[in-house]
């Protein structure tokens, strides 16, 4: 595993040196576009939008519009609004995790302590535990300042991105009904109903089963059925001495005949 | 001492002679599997021209190859004259058509039975031609798998058969037969474009290049074996390398992952051919139209 970034974890008056390791893979299959017909990989162009000319990278840049014009960002400009470039998980508060609603969490990441860190790591970890609460922190990870909890799972402490309030949006729209219509009796149903299904959380019993599915049918279409051989890319080289040879066998057929 | 093969008498020398000291394999055990082989070696031998390389002193010693036969043949040994523009002159190349000259052959010093391309009917129009895929001591054997199987797609899309077996421990040979029907520039031709392409399938791995040094640590995908007068070490046959190794031909289906082919000897080869028979018989069979295949790779 490659760490995606190193720093380390600001408590107080500690610094904990640490490695950041993302905490979750893809469990999609990787499929290809292809031409029906012949099974060629589908490519991508960047195109003008007027002339339909394709447009390299290096001549691409990228705009605002305000009031029907586009203001054109530099290098520099975007340089300019970075946050400033810090290695510190800066810690702010320690909370209670349950006051934390769940539209707020994003992507999960693994905290490894570096060798000069396991000890300071390991009395941090404890403390969380202890104390079961979780850190507040911010830290920039490429380019962007990022609002973060801390907190020990299983051994390990997890930074778990959070959205900032801005992110989320605002309920109002939605035509929500309002408390006083719910009957007495009917909440009382529910709220049994709900009893009997309570278990103990076990995420083991949740597959996504889609990805071995498909799979599944792939391995199926690829026994039963004759795949179908992508056309051989034939590079300039080779198609000149294709050609070259083609020639001369027609010309030594046509000597004969 | 004299031993009586098909009413010849063949004269063989210094039989205890280790050959492969390491292995323990002596200039009389290299007789005695020619001698067991030869129903099978026929074939690929009869009829063509022999390069013979001699390794007198075994195979710790480099050795040399010979093109003209030597002085004092017995009388059971053919041989053909062929001209040679280099040195101008007639070479009498060796004809191994019946058991005595193979024995009389090994007694010399081939452990590695190295036949023309094509024969004395059309010498100059192959029966086959080779994709010899050539490793570097950096390759592993799993990435010679892989571009064995790159020329055998290329093949494949080409519509032409294909046959491969070992080279030594180390390399493969991919044989398509062509029939005669070819000359040798027609045949070289084809297989360097062969040989392109699977380098473009293979890139990291594979080159065209004959210079050591400008190949690096890449598979050589060798085409240049197809011109007259050139040799590769023919099916069954030994070589002169530690483990005295040999050529088996190979089915397709055993070109994969967990192929070792330091397991075919002289001691496994004479006991894998009488349980899978001769698989590479399709390499002397009519062969293939090469402007079918042009047609095939979307000439």
């Amino acid at each position: 595993m490659k760490p995606l970034w190193t720093g380390s974890i600001g408590f107080g008056l500690v610094n904990i040196p640490v490695k950041l390791y993302s905490a979750v893979q893809n469990s999609d299959l990787d499929l290809d576009m292809l031409d029906k017909k012949d099974h060629a990989n589908i490519k991508f162009k960047r195109v003008n939008a007027d002339t339909g000319k394709e447009v390299l990278w290096e001549n691409i840049v990228r705009g605002y519009k305000i009031n029907e014009r586009y203001v054109v960002l530099t290098e520099k400009d975007f340089e300019d609004a970075n946050a400033k470039k810090t290695k510190i998980i800066e810690i702010e508060d320690f909370v209670l995790e349950q006051e934390i609603d769940s539209t707020y969490y994003e992507m999960p990441y693994y905290l490894e302590p570096d060798k000069s860190g396991t000890k300071a790591y390991a009395l941090f970890r404890e403390a969380l535990t202890k104390s079961k609460k979780v850190g507040v922190a911010t830290f920039v990870l490429r380019n962007k300042e990022h609002l973060a909890i801390l907190r020990a799972v299983n051994g390990v402490i997890v930074l778990n991105r959070i959205r900032f309030d801005e992110e989320v949006k605002d309920t109002g729209e939605l035509k929500l009904p309002a408390k006083s219509e719910v009957k007495p009796r009917e909440l009382q149903m529910a709220l049994s109903l709900i009893n009997q299904l309570t278990t103990k959380f076990d995420i083991s019993k949740y597959k996504d089963t889609y990805a071995a599915d498909l799979m599944k049918v792939i391995k199926a279409k690829a026994k039963g059925t004759k795949t179908v051989l992508p056309k051989m890319k034939v590079s300039h080289k080779a198609g000149d001495l294709m050609s070259q040879l083609k020639e001369s066998l027609s010309r030594k057929k046509k000597k004969v005949s | 001492m004299t031993i009586r093969v098909d009413k010849h008498d063949v004269f063989l020398t210094n039989q205890n002679k280790l050959y492969f000291p390491a292995d323990k394999i002596s200039k009389g055990d290299v007789v005695a599997y020619y001698d067991s082989m030869y129903k099978w070696i026929n074939p690929y031998i009869k009829d063509r021209p022999q390069s013979l390389r001699r390794n007198p002193d075994g195979i710790l010693n480099e050795g040399f190859f010979q093109k003209d036969a030597p002085e004092g043949l017995p009388s059971y040994v053919k041989t053909v004259p062929i001209h040679s523009d280099s040195g101008n002159k007639d070479i009498d190349y060796i004809i191994c058509n019946n058991k005595a000259t193979l024995l009389y052959m090994n007694n010399l010093g081939c452990i590695e039975i190295n036949p023309w391309f094509s024969n004395t009917r059309h010498l100059d129009k192959p029966d086959y031609f080779v994709i010899d895929i050539d490793p570097s001591p950096k390759n592993s054997f799993e990435e010679v798998i892989e571009a064995a199987k790159a020329v055998k797609e290329v093949l494949d899309r080409a519509k032409a058969e294909s046959y491969c077996k070992t080279s030594r421990a180390t390399g493969l040979h991919v044989y398509v037969p062509l029939g005669a029907k070819y000359t040798y520039d027609e045949a070289k031709d084809f297989s360097h474009l062969v040989a392109m392409m699977t380098q473009e399938l293979l890139p990291d791995t594979c080159s065209l290049e004959r210079s050591l040094s400008k190949r690096g640590n890449k598979i050589y995908l060798d085409y240049l074996q197809n011109r007259r007068g050139q040799t590769l070490a023919c099916a069954y046959s030994l070589r002169p390398k530690q483990g005295a190794s040999a050529s088996a031909p190979l089915e397709w289906s055993e070109v994969k992952k967990g192929l070792h082919p330091s397991q075919f000897t002289v001691k496994t080869l004479p006991k894998r051919v009488e349980k899978m028979g001769d698989l590479f018989s399709g390499v002397l069979g009519k062969g293939i139209d090469i402007r079918k295949c042009l047609k095939n790779l979307g000439a």
